[in-house]
């Protein structure tokens, strides 16, 4: 009769705390949580580890015949229900929820309620019936499966599996359209399961000769003819297809990458055909320039965490920060003159400086110090120091910016001294250099240096001067 | 959020509706009921609770828009869609099999025969890309590799007022927010001291069509949105000037006075758009520094002002707009709305047509030139056209110097250029009459839901929640056009 020792306000507050975590269940889809509410929830992946192991040792203890300590049974199923509760509560925050984190909160919550029968059944003197016995077992099965997923969910699905070389290098300025493009989307998607250890319905789309060559199903790949390849039929198939690949539970492709693939198939699956080949009306060099270019924001996963509350206190009426997109540590950032200049306005940005992905000081009268802090933007690709009394000893601090995509300096005072600065940023796509002292020999320079830069020095002359002429509407239908 | 809070410490917000949603909740949840905020019932925002507004959802092509609006209509057919087959079939009626049973408006139902009717202004091809653009817009055929000419736009309305409602708002009938409206609410504002959304009218001499207020409102968006028209005399905002004796600092003292007035309002009544005005006030003490210094044109070189046309000196003219847009793009307004008055011509339409297009043909090639050397075309979208198309058929008498066209809703050609889209293409194709699209329609959705796209916004997630439904700009519908895009 140990048992009797336990006090009764246990019973009530597991009883309390089961009722609770039903009625979180059911009424989820209308909860809408505080944020102390929401707060508890990231303590789930601590206090997690609790019921794993006391819930493992009491089934396997009760599995061996032995008699289960009501203390240890008692502190298992109230760790297992606080952390289904806490775990319910990380759940919310993500809407929808995935596969993933349903069957995770589903058998978490089994979990516990398992738990608690178990709890019940034990003060009831029902230590030892096979009831318990298939409670037990099913508890550490169930533990497992629940850890696994909820594994997954943190560490992504193939946490567990083995240890594959992922290549996420960029893709080259002008890549080959198979090798750059096609595989790479292959390979993210469908080699997985494609490849010589693990050739799925016998199909290898490790490259193109075994794509046209085909599995079961017969040819993957008809060159010329996306509509009649079997590759691109499956991937449009609705979701709940058997046969859409890749199968249930694996990430779709994107319709840009569904799209990349026809065309390439329409345009003749060449292995060797290169972006530079393709006409601008193309849309694959559209569909491929996307791809490239959410590759970029892919790099801004690496940039620091910053806090909305950092971004608000930095922020003035004078000086907006944006993040490019949400969830992203990506900021955009733009200056607007205020009546009483202080360079400590723009220098004070310096905390967030790795962050700063876009910069726009366009019309503010920066000097040595601004430009300073701005060579400290490492990871700048967007700068406009337009309209701006910069010269070229102020200018020559931007060197180090490797990231430069787009470059605004017209007028500027910065002449052909600040064309060696230029030269070095080899990414640089667009510059725009209209008045500015720099000269067309200086321009030429460039121009050799940076072959594929779209450099703008101004409306071109002679389409200036019709401009300016007079209106040329013609008289004769007046 | 804001809403929660302001529910919590007024009593008098809680409806019916949210006192049905506490009452179940206190049932279930016993004591530890008190932890959860009962917002029971409310239906959250969907998906968009995970996205907080005033950021994109993506990363952006476009940060702002200027939207260069031809009200009343200007033909597609003397402007950009070159349909030789007229010339060679002039004054044969149109066959029922094109027509295909398209209602009329009121004005030429009454007509027994549609007599096809050739454009007045004779077509070339330019720049690189070959666009055919007539010759009353020589200024934009010169930027023709700098635009992107769509000649397969198409709308429902067949009426100015529902049409050019359904290009602002997304629906026929009046009240929902504007466009630039819900890009305010969507992205926020890039510069504080300015309205996110402002809008400038200009007016030819053309037959023109009514504007109304209700085009640039927020609808059931909070107020902050709406947009603000700038006055096109000497002063583009009224009062703006404190009046002598007036400081600055005695202004600030009035205006917090005002504001602590008005929350201890807000207190008893709850009512948030109190709030907003609170706001609209701070606005405008910013707007007195900062639109002044906007709207002076005399900082302008004379070379920027010979771009746009000698107009451009003139208070209220397209050319003047024009101008202000890109002062106002480059301090920051995100959505800047021009309305050029006089498009719909029922008659005299050569006449008609080439002096409006005189109005906006230089200062709108002239703008794309400027903010390209600017470097904004690659993150300014701009949109220049109407609400619908014109029929290519004659209204009223059949005289090739003097003649009309009436309304046509199923295909007409707007421009687009910057902010992400491809430069230098035609998209779409209409039919060898100009009546029907045969190629690459693109729905008035379609276009929203493309400008929300390169502006960074999902129009599938950028929803509002108004009286019970969901609303979004493009509603139900729209496909992004993906062909355009860069």
């Amino acid at each position: 009769m140990a048992q009797k020792n336990s006090s009764p306000w246990v019973d009530y507050v597991i009883f309390g705390l089961t009722v609770f975590l039903v009625f979180c269940l059911i009424f989820e889809s209308f909860i809408d949580l505080p944020s102390l509410v929401a707060w508890l929830g990231r303590w789930h992946p601590l206090i997690l580890h609790f019921p794993i192991v006391l819930l493992l040792m009491a089934a396997a203890i009760g599995l061996f015949n032995r008699i289960v300590p009501k203390l240890l049974l008692t502190i298992a199923t109230l760790s297992a229900l606080v952390t289904a509760i806490t775990g319910f509560f990380l759940g919310t925050e993500t809407v929808p929820k995935g596969d993933l984190i349903l069957w995770h909160q589903w058998m978490g919550a089994g979990v516990a309620f398992l738990a608690v029968l178990w709890y019940w059944l034990s003060t009831n003197h029902l230590q030892q019936t096979y009831l318990v016995k298939g409670i037990q077992v099913i508890l550490i099965l169930l533990v497992g499966f629940t850890g696994h997923f909820g594994g997954m969910i943190t560490h992504g699905e193939d946490f567990l599996a083995m240890p594959r070389s992922k290549k996420l290098e960029k893709i080259p300025e002008n890549p080959l359209i198979y090798e750059h493009i096609v595989h790479r989307v292959l390979d993210n998607s469908c080699i997985g399961c494609h490849n010589p250890n693990k050739s799925k319905g016998e199909l290898l789309m490790t490259s193109i000769g075994e794509l046209i060559k085909g599995g079961e199903s017969g040819p993957a790949l008809v060159v010329g003819d996306p509509v009649n390849s079997e590759l691109i039929r499956r991937l449009h198939l609705p979701m709940e297809d058997e046969e859409h690949m890749p199968p249930d539970g694996k990430k779709p492709l994107s319709d840009n990458e569904i799209q990349i693939l026809e065309r390439w198939i329409a345009l003749g699956a060449s292995d060797t055909l290169k972006l530079s080949d393709l006409d601008n009306s193309e849309p694959l060099a559209g569909m491929v320039k996307k791809m490239m270019e959410e590759g970029t924001s892919n790099s801004w996963a690496k940039l620091p965490k910053v806090a909305d509350s950092t971004l608000q206190n930095l922020a003035s009426d004078y000086v907006t920060i944006q993040r490019i997109s949400s969830n992203s540590q990506a900021l955009s950032i733009s200056v607007f003159l205020p009546p009483d200049y202080d360079p400590k306005n723009i220098t004070d940005l310096k905390r967030i400086s790795n962050n700063i992905i876009e910069l726009d000081l366009s019309g503010i009268p920066i000097g040595e110090k601004e430009m300073e802090f701005v060579a400290m933007c490492k990871n700048l690709e967007w700068l406009e120091v337009d309209r701006t009394p910069l010269t070229d000893t102020e200018f020559d601090k931007l060197k180090g910016l490797a990231q430069l995509r787009v470059l605004k300096a017209y007028e500027t005072g910065i002449t052909d001294k600040s064309v060696a600065v230029l030269k070095d940023f080899k990414g640089l796509k667009s510059l725009y250099l209209w008045e500015t002292q720099i000269s067309e020999v200086g321009f030429t320079e460039l121009k050799e240096a940076l072959p594929n830069l779209i450099l703008d020095h101004g409306i071109d002359p002679e389409l200036k001067r019709e401009f300016i002429e007079k209106d040329t509407i013609v008289d004769s239908i007046q | 959020m804001e809403e929660d809070k302001s529910k919590s410490e007024n009593p008098l917000k809680v409806n019916r509706r949210h006192f049905f949603s506490q009452l179940s909740v206190g049932i279930g949840s016993l004591a530890l009921g008190s932890l959860l905020i009962p917002d029971l019932f409310k239906g959250g925002k969907g998906p968009l609770a995970s996205q907080p507004l005033g950021i994109p959802h993506f990363a952006p092509k476009a940060k702002r828009v200027i939207y260069l609006f031809q009200s009343g209509a200007p033909s597609q057919l003397e402007s950009f869609d070159y349909k030789p087959t007229l010339t060679k079939r002039m004054g044969e009626d149109l066959p029922e099999s094109i027509r295909n049973g398209q209602r009329l408006t009121g004005m030429t139902s009454g007509q027994d025969k549609f007599p096809l009717m050739p454009s007045a202004a004779k077509f070339a091809q330019h720049g690189k890309s070959g666009a055919w653009v007539s010759e009353f817009f020589p200024h934009i055929a010169k930027i023709a590799d700098e635009i992107c000419i769509v000649r397969s736009m198409h709308t429902e309305a067949i009426n100015h007022d529902p049409a050019i409602t359904f290009f602002q708002t997304g629906s026929q009938q009046s009240g929902r927010p504007s466009m630039g409206s819900w890009m305010s609410y969507g992205l926020g504002s890039e510069n504080q001291n300015l309205p996110s959304f402002v809008v400038l009218t200009s007016r030819g001499k053309g037959n023109s069509q009514g504007l109304y207020s209700k085009l640039w409102s927020s609808g059931f968006l909070d107020s902050k949105h709406q947009g603000v028209l700038l006055r096109s005399g000497k002063d583009p905002v009224l009062y703006l000037n404190d009046p002598d004796g007036l400081s600055r600092s005695d202004k600030r003292h009035l205006l917090d006075h005002v504001s602590s007035l008005n929350k201890i309002h807000h207190v008893e009544t709850g009512d948030d758009e109190i709030e907003s005005r609170i706001a609209q006030y701070e606005m405008a003490y910013r707007m007195q520094m900062s639109v002044p210094d906007v709207m002076d044109i005399k900082k302008e070189p004379e070379s920027i002002i010979k771009l746009y046309g000698e107009d451009s000196q003139v208070p209220g003219t397209y050319a003047a707009n024009c101008l202000q847009a890109r002062r106002l793009a480059e301090s920051g307004v995100r959505f800047i709305q021009l309305y050029h008055q006089g498009w719909d011509q029922h008659g005299n339409l050569p006449n008609e047509m080439a002096g409006q297009a005189k109005d906006v043909d230089q200062a709108s090639a002239a703008l794309i030139l400027d903010l390209k050397q600017r470097g904004m075309l690659e993150d300014t979208l701009v949109i220049w056209g109407g609400e619908f198309g014109r029929t290519n058929y004659c209204q009223g008498n059949f005289d090739p110097k003097n003649y009309g066209r009436d309304h046509h809703p199923r295909a007409f050609s707007i421009w687009m250029a910057g902010g992400g889209i491809k430069p230098g293409i035609t998209y779409g194709e209409t039919d060898e009459f100009g009546y029907n699209i045969v190629k690459n329609p693109v729905h008035i959705n379609d276009f929203h839901a493309t400008i929300m796209n390169n502006l960074g916004l999902d129009h599938e997630q950028l929803i509002y929640k108004y009286q019970g439904r969901r609303f979004r700009l493009t509603d139900v519908a729209g496909n992004v056009v993906n062909d355009i895009l860069t």
